[in-house]
C-alpha cells in the first residue's frame, strides 16, 4: 500500500521525472566512466606490470627521490644504488606470493650518430689504419691485405660519389643564391676534390688526403643526427621470462648470460631507420587506416618530406648503386631523368593510388642497394659514459636483434626503452664487478695506467659497420678510480662473448628490481610483507607498487577517477537539492492528506515510511534504468572495443583496442550511492512530514 | 458507566501574538454511548475545539477529558494515536480522502494500520461497508471521480470500518447541499441506530439539528445547555440563525 502510494505520488507529479532522469543520468555516468576507468587501469596495469615494472618495484631506501619509471617532474631521478641485491633477491623470493625478483637499472645514452659522410670517411681512415698496422680492430684483425684494399677501394668510390652529390648541390646552389652568399674556398675545396687528379695523389700523402676531406669536405654535409636512447640494464634472462609479453622482432635473443643489447622495435623504426623508409611504412599505415593522403595534412607533409629529403639515401650509396638505382627508377617511372635525386623526389609523390605499388618497389628494388638502418642487428655499439670525474667509461654491446611488448608494439611509452645486460650496465655506472676489477689491474700494469684522452677513445670506438656512439647520461655514482685507467682493449670482444653465471650478474648493485607475484590481486597485502620483511632484516630497501612506480603516469588514472568522483558528486549533489525542494514541496502539498491519515490513526513512523519509500522508488526505477542502461552501454562498448585513438593510446589501452569489463563492485557502488543520494536527499522532508500535526486534517488545503 | 466521553472544567486558550484567546471556558460534559449528538453554536464559540479535545487531536489547556474512560492528558503522543484508530473514526468537513487511493482503499486505510484482520477479511469488511454508504460498485473508481455526497459516504464508510465506539464529524454536511448534507446525516443516524456507535457532529444547520437525540448549545466557549433537538430547533429559529446557517450551505 505504501509503495502504491508512493508510486502514485511520482506519477502525479512531473518535477519526478527530472528528479528521476538526473539520478539516471547520474548512475549512467557511474556505471559507464568508471567502468571505463577501471578498464583503463586494468589496461595500464598490464601495460605497466607487463613491460617495465612488474607487480612491485623496488629501490634503495636511501635514494633522495622516489622511484619514477617514466620519468618524474624534474628530469632523472636520484636513486642510490641497491648493494645488496643478491641477499635481496634471495630473502623475498622466499616471501609466500613472491614468484621472481628481476634486478634493473635505467639511464639514458645520447647517441651522436655521425653524418655519413664522417662515417665514411672514419671508414676509411680506419682502413687505411689497419693496412698500415696502425690499428687493432677485431672486425678488420683477420683481413687480409687484398681484402683491405678491395675495401679501400670501394670506399674511396663511396666518398667519390659523395662528392659528386654535393658537388650537383653546389651547382644547384649556384644558380639560386647570389654570388655572395657562397663561399668561395668551398667551392674551391669542392672542385679540387672532385677531380681524378686528387684521387690519383690521394695515397702519395694519405692521411693529409683524409684530413683534407674531413676538415673542408665533411662540414658541408651537416645532417647529423642526435637521438636519445633509453635503456634498461637487467637481468635479460630473468626479464625474458618474467616479462612474457616481451618478443623478440628482429634477430635473436642474446644468449644466456652474455653481454648484449636489444633495442625497442619502435625506437629502432622511429630513429634508427631511414627516413624515407619510416614515413613509406607511416603512409602505408595510416592508408590502412582508412586516412588519405588527399585529405590529410600530416599525411601530406609526409609525402613532401620524402620528396624534399633524400640526401640520406643518396649520400648511401656510391657510384655503382647510384647508377644501379638509377636505372631501376628509370624503369619504373617511365623517366629518362639521369639525376637520382630528381628521380626520387618523383618516385617518393606518392598518392592514394600509387601508394602500394611504391612501398612494394621501394623494399623490392632499392633497399637492398642502402642500410635501412643505422644500426644493424649483429653491430657492436658503442654507448659512452662521461662520468663525473669526467672519465670515459664506454662498453661495447652487440645488438642482438630487437623486441617489442605484445599489444603494445605501436606504444611510445613501451617502445621507448631498450634493454641492455646488466654487466655492461654496471659498466657504464662504474660499478665494477670482480672480474673487470681484476682485468683494470692487469690493464694498468700492462700500460703502466696511461690515461685514456677523449680522442683516442673515440678513435677506438669507431670500427667497421659500428656507425654509432652513444653517450650515456652520467652515471650517479662515482666510479671507481682505477677506472681512468681503462685501455681501449677493454672494450673489445673478449667481454663481449664472456658468459656470465647467474651469481655474477646479481653479484654487483642494481638500481631497483622489479617483484613479480604469483596473485597480482594480493598486491598490498604483499607490499606490506615486502617492506615489514625490509625493514625488518634491514635490507635497505623501499617497495613500491607499478603504480607509484610508474609516476606520473600513475596519477593520470586516478586524476580522471578524481574527475569523475566530482562530475558524479555534483550531478547528485544537484540531483539531492531538487529531491530534497522537491519532496519538501510534495509534503507542504499534502499537508492535509499527512493530517488525516494522522487523525485517523497513523503513527509518525508510518508518515516516515511513506516518504522515504517514495524517493526510495523513484531512486531505485531510474537509478535501476541508469545501471541497466550503464551495463548495456559496457556491453556495447565491450563487444565493439573502443579503438586507441593515437600511438600513445596503445599504452592505456595495453593493445590497439580497449575492450571495456564492467566490474560487479561498480555495480554495487553505484547501488549504494543511489541509495544514500535519495535516503539523505530525502530524510529531511521526510522528518518534517512526521511533525505534521493530526489537527491540519481539519483545515482546508490553501 | 456508560459515559463514553467525560469533559470536566475544560478550558482551551490560544496564543494568538500577545493575546490569549480562550476558545473554551470551562466546559463540562458528558455523552453516553449511543448517543446522536449534536453541537451547535455560533461561529467561533468553539465546536471545533471541543470536538478535537475529544478526538484526542488536540490537548485542553487545563480540566480533564476522558474518552473512553482514558484520561487523555495522561496518554503519550503514540497511545492518542492508538486511541484514535482504534476508538475513533472521523469524518471532516472536507471528505478528506486520499486522492490517489482508490474508495476501496481509503476504507481499507484504517484496517491497514490496525494490522488486525488478513486480506480477506479486510476486503469483506470493506465491501460490506461501501455497500453501507451505497458505493460498492464504485470500489475501484478515485475520489475525483465522485460527487460530494459520495466522497462523503466514502468518509462515512472508513469512518465506521474500524467499528469505533465515537465517530466525530465537524460540520459533516458544511460543503454539500441540504438534500445532500440530509442524506449523509439519515445515513449516520442509521448506522447509529443499527451498530450502536455514539456520534457526535457539529453544525450550524437547523435542518441537520433535528436528527440529533440531543443538541448541545455552546456560546462564546461554554455550554449553555443540553436540550432535546425540537427544542435546539425552536431556539435557534427564533434567534434567526437559520438563514444564516441556509446561507453558509
Ligand atoms: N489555532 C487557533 N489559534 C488561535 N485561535 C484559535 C485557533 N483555533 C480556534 N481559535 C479561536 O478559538 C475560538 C473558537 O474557535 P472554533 O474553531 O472552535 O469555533 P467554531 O465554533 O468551530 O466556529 P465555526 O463555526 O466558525 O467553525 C475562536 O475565537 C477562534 O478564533
Ligand atoms: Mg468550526
Amino acid at each position: 500500500m505504501l509503495i502504491q502510494i508512493a508510486w502514485r505520488n511520482l506519477l502525479a507529479s512531473p518535477i519526478n521525472l527530472i528528479i528521476g532522469g538526473l539520478i539516471l543520468a547520474g548512475t549512467f555516468l557511474f556505471v559507464v566512466v568508471g567502468g571505463l576507468l577501471d578498464s583503463l587501469n586494468d589496461a595500464m596495469a598490464r601495460s605497466v606490470v607487463g613491460s617495465v615494472a612488474g607487480h612491485i618495484q623496488l629501490y634503495s631506501s636511501k635514494s633522495k627521490d622516489e622511484l619514477a619509471l617514466y620519468g618524474g617532474m624534474g628530469g632523472d631521478q636520484d636513486l642510490s644504488a641497491v648493494t645488496e641485491f643478491p641477499r635481496i633477491k634471495q630473502t623475498l623470493e622466499q616471501l609466500d606470493n613472491v614468484k621472481e625478483v628481476v634486478p634493473m637499472g635505467s639511464s639514458g645514452a645520447l647517441i651522436t650518430a655521425g653524418n655519413i659522410v664522417d662515417v665514411t670517411l672514419e671508414r676509411l681512415r680506419n682502413l687505411y689504419k689497419a693496412r698500415e698496422g696502425q690499428l687493432d680492430d677485431p672486425r678488420l684483425r683477420d683481413l687480409s691485405r687484398e681484402e683491405l684494399d678491395a675495401r679501400i677501394t670501394a670506399t674511396r668510390r663511396h666518398v667519390r660519389q659523395i662528392i659528386r652529390v654535393l658537388e650537383a648541390d653546389q651547382k644547384k646552389a649556384q644558380a639560386i643564391l647570389q654570388a655572395e652568399a657562397i663561399d668561395p674556398e668551398v667551392v674551391a675545396a669542392v672542385e679540387r676534390v672532385s677531380k681524378d687528379a686528387f684521387w690519383h695523389d690521394f695515397e702519395k700523402d694519405t692521411w693529409g688526403s683524409l684530413e683534407f676531406l674531413e676538415n673542408k669536405i665533411a662540414p658541408q654535409v651537416t645532417d647529423a643526427q642526435l637521438m636519445f636512447l633509453r635503456y634498461l640494464g637487467t637481468d635479460l634472462d630473468r626479464f625474458q621470462e618474467s616479462f612474457d609479453r616481451m618478443q623478440i622482432v628482429d634477430g635473436t635473443k642474446v644468449p644466456k648470460g652474455q653481454r648484449g643489447f636489444l633495442i625497442a622495435k619502435l625506437m629502432y623504426e622511429d630513429q634508427m631507420k631511414l627516413k624515407n623508409a619510416r614515413r613509406l611504412d607511416k603512409l602505408k599505415d595510416a592508408r590502412a587506416n582508412g586516412r588519405l593522403i588527399a585529405t590529410d595534412d600530416e599525411l601530406k607533409r609526409f609525402v613532401k618530406e620524402n620528396r624534399a629529403q633524400t640526401r640520406d639515401l643518396v649520400l648511401q650509396l656510391d657510384d655503382l648503386k647510384t647508377a644501379e638505382a638509377t636505372k631501376r627508377l628509370q624503369g619504373y617511372l617511365q623517366s629518362t631523368e639521369g639525376d637520382l635525386t630528381a628521380l626520387l623526389s618523383a618516385f617518393f609523390d606518392t598518392t592514394d593510388a600509387n601508394l602500394e605499388d611504391r612501398h612494394r618497389f621501394f623494399y623490392e628494388q632499392l633497399a637492398p642497394l642502402v642500410e635501412l638502418y643505422r644500426v644493424r642487428i649483429g653491430d657492436t655499439l658503442t654507448i659512452k659514459a662521461f662520468s663525473k670525474g669526467g672519465a670515459i667509461q664506454a662498453v661495447n654491446v652487440r645488438v642482438y636483434g630487437t623486441f617489442a611488448f605484445t599489444g603494445l608494439e605501436k606504444s611510445p611509452l613501451a617502445g621507448g626503452t631498450s634493454l641492455m645486460d646488466l654487466m655492461s650496465f654496471r659498466d657504464l655506472y662504474g660499478y665494477l664487478t670482480a672480474d673487470k676489477k681484476e682485468e683494470l689491474a692487469q690493464l694498468q700494469r700492462d700500460t703502466g695506467a696511461r690515461a685514456v684522452n677523449r680522442e683516442n677513445a673515440e678513435d677506438a670506438l669507431f670500427g667497421e659497420g659500428n656507425t654509432v656512439v652513444a653517450e650515456a647520461t652520467p652515471g650517479i655514482i662515482d666510479e671507481d678510480k682505477t677506472f681512468t685507467g681503462a685501455g681501449r682493449r677493454l672494450r673489445e670482444d673478449d667481454l663481449v662473448k664472456r658468459v656470465y653465471t647467474e651469481a655474477e650478474i646479481n653479484g654487483g648493485v642494481v638500481l631497483n628490481a622489479a617483484v613479480m607475484l604469483k596473485d597480482a590481486s594480493r598486491l598490498s597485502e604483499t607490499l606490506a610483507t615486502i617492506n615489514a620483511t625490509a625493514s625488518a632484516q634491514q635490507l635497505e630497501i623501499k617497495a613500491v607498487s607499478w603504480q607509484q612506480a610508474s609516476g606520473i603516469l600513475g596519477q593520470v588514472i586516478n586524476f580522471f577517477r578524481g574527475v569523475l568522483i566530482l562530475a558524479v558528486l555534483f550531478i547528485f549533489g544537484i540531483a539531492m537539492v531538487i529531491i530534497n525542494n522537491a519532496m519538501m514541496m510534495a509534503t507542504i502539498q499534502r499537508t492535509q492528506t499527512i493530517g488525516t491519515m494522522r487523525a485517523i490513526g497513523a503513527q509518525r513512523s508510518l508518515i516516515l515510511t511513506m516518504v522515504l519509500t517514495e524517493s526510495g522508488v523513484l531512486g531505485m526505477i531510474f537509478g535501476g534504468v541508469g545501471i541497466l542502461l550503464g551495463s548495456a552501454a559496457m556491453a556495447w562498448l565491450h563487444a565493439k572495443g573502443i579503438p586507441a585513438p593515437n600511438d600513445v593510446a596503445y599504452f592505456f589501452f595495453s593493445g590497439p583496442r580497449l575492450l571495456p569489463e564492467l566490474s560487479t563492485t561498480n555495480l554495487v557502488v553505484a547501488l549504494v550511492i543511489i541509495f544514500l543520494v535519495t535516503l539523505l536527499s530525502t530524510l529531511f522532508p521526510a522528518v518534517i512530514a512526521t511533525r505534521i500535526s493530526p489537527l491540519r486534517a481539519m483545515q482546508a488545503d490553501e | 458507566m456508560n459515559a463514553i466521553v467525560s469533559i470536566r472544567d475544560v478550558v482551551k486558550e490560544y496564543q494568538l501574538g500577545t493575546t490569549v484567546v480562550q476558545a473554551l471556558r470551562g466546559v463540562s460534559l458528558e455523552v453516553q454511548k449511543g448517543e446522536f449528538l449534536s453541537i451547535a453554536g455560533p461561529s467561533g464559540s468553539g465546536k471545533t475545539t471541543l470536538l478535537n479535545l475529544i478526538g484526542c487531536v488536540d490537548t485542553a489547556t487545563r480540566g480533564v477529558v476522558e474518552v473512553a474512560g482514558k484520561d487523555t492528558a495522561k496518554l503519550s503522543e503514540r497511545e492518542l494515536t492508538d486511541l484514535r484508530l482504534n476508538t475513533i473514526g472521523f469524518i471532516f468537513q472536507s471528505f478528506n480522502l486520499v486522492s490517489v487511493l482508490t474508495l476501496f482503499q481509503n476504507v481499507e486505510f484504517p484496517l491497514l494500520l490496525q494490522r488486525k484482520l488478513g486480506a480477506k477479511e479486510r476486503r469483506d469488511k470493506v465491501m460490506q461497508l461501501l455497500e453501507q454508504v451505497g458505493l460498492h460498485t464504485h470500489a475501484k473508481h478515485r475520489p475525483s471521480e465522485l460527487s460530494g455526497g459520495q466522497r462523503q459516504r466514502v468518509a462515512v464508510a472508513r469512518a465506521l470500518v474500524t467499528d469505533p465506539l465515537l465517530v466525530l464529524a465537524d460540520e459533516p454536511t458544511a460543503n454539500l447541499d441540504s438534500t445532500t448534507g440530509n442524506q449523509i446525516i439519515d445515513l449516520m443516524k442509521t448506522l447509529n441506530q443499527q451498530k450502536g456507535t455514539t456520534f457526535i457532529f457539529s453544525t450550524h444547520d437547523h435542518k441537520v439539528m433535528q436528527h440529533a437525540n440531543a443538541v448541545i448549545r455552546l456560546a462564546d466557549g461554554k455550554v449553555l445547555e443540553r436540550v432535546s433537538a425540537r427544542e435546539a430547533v425552536e431556539h435557534a429559529l427564533s434567534l434567526g440563525e437559520a438563514p444564516q446557517a441556509e446561507a453558509r450551505a
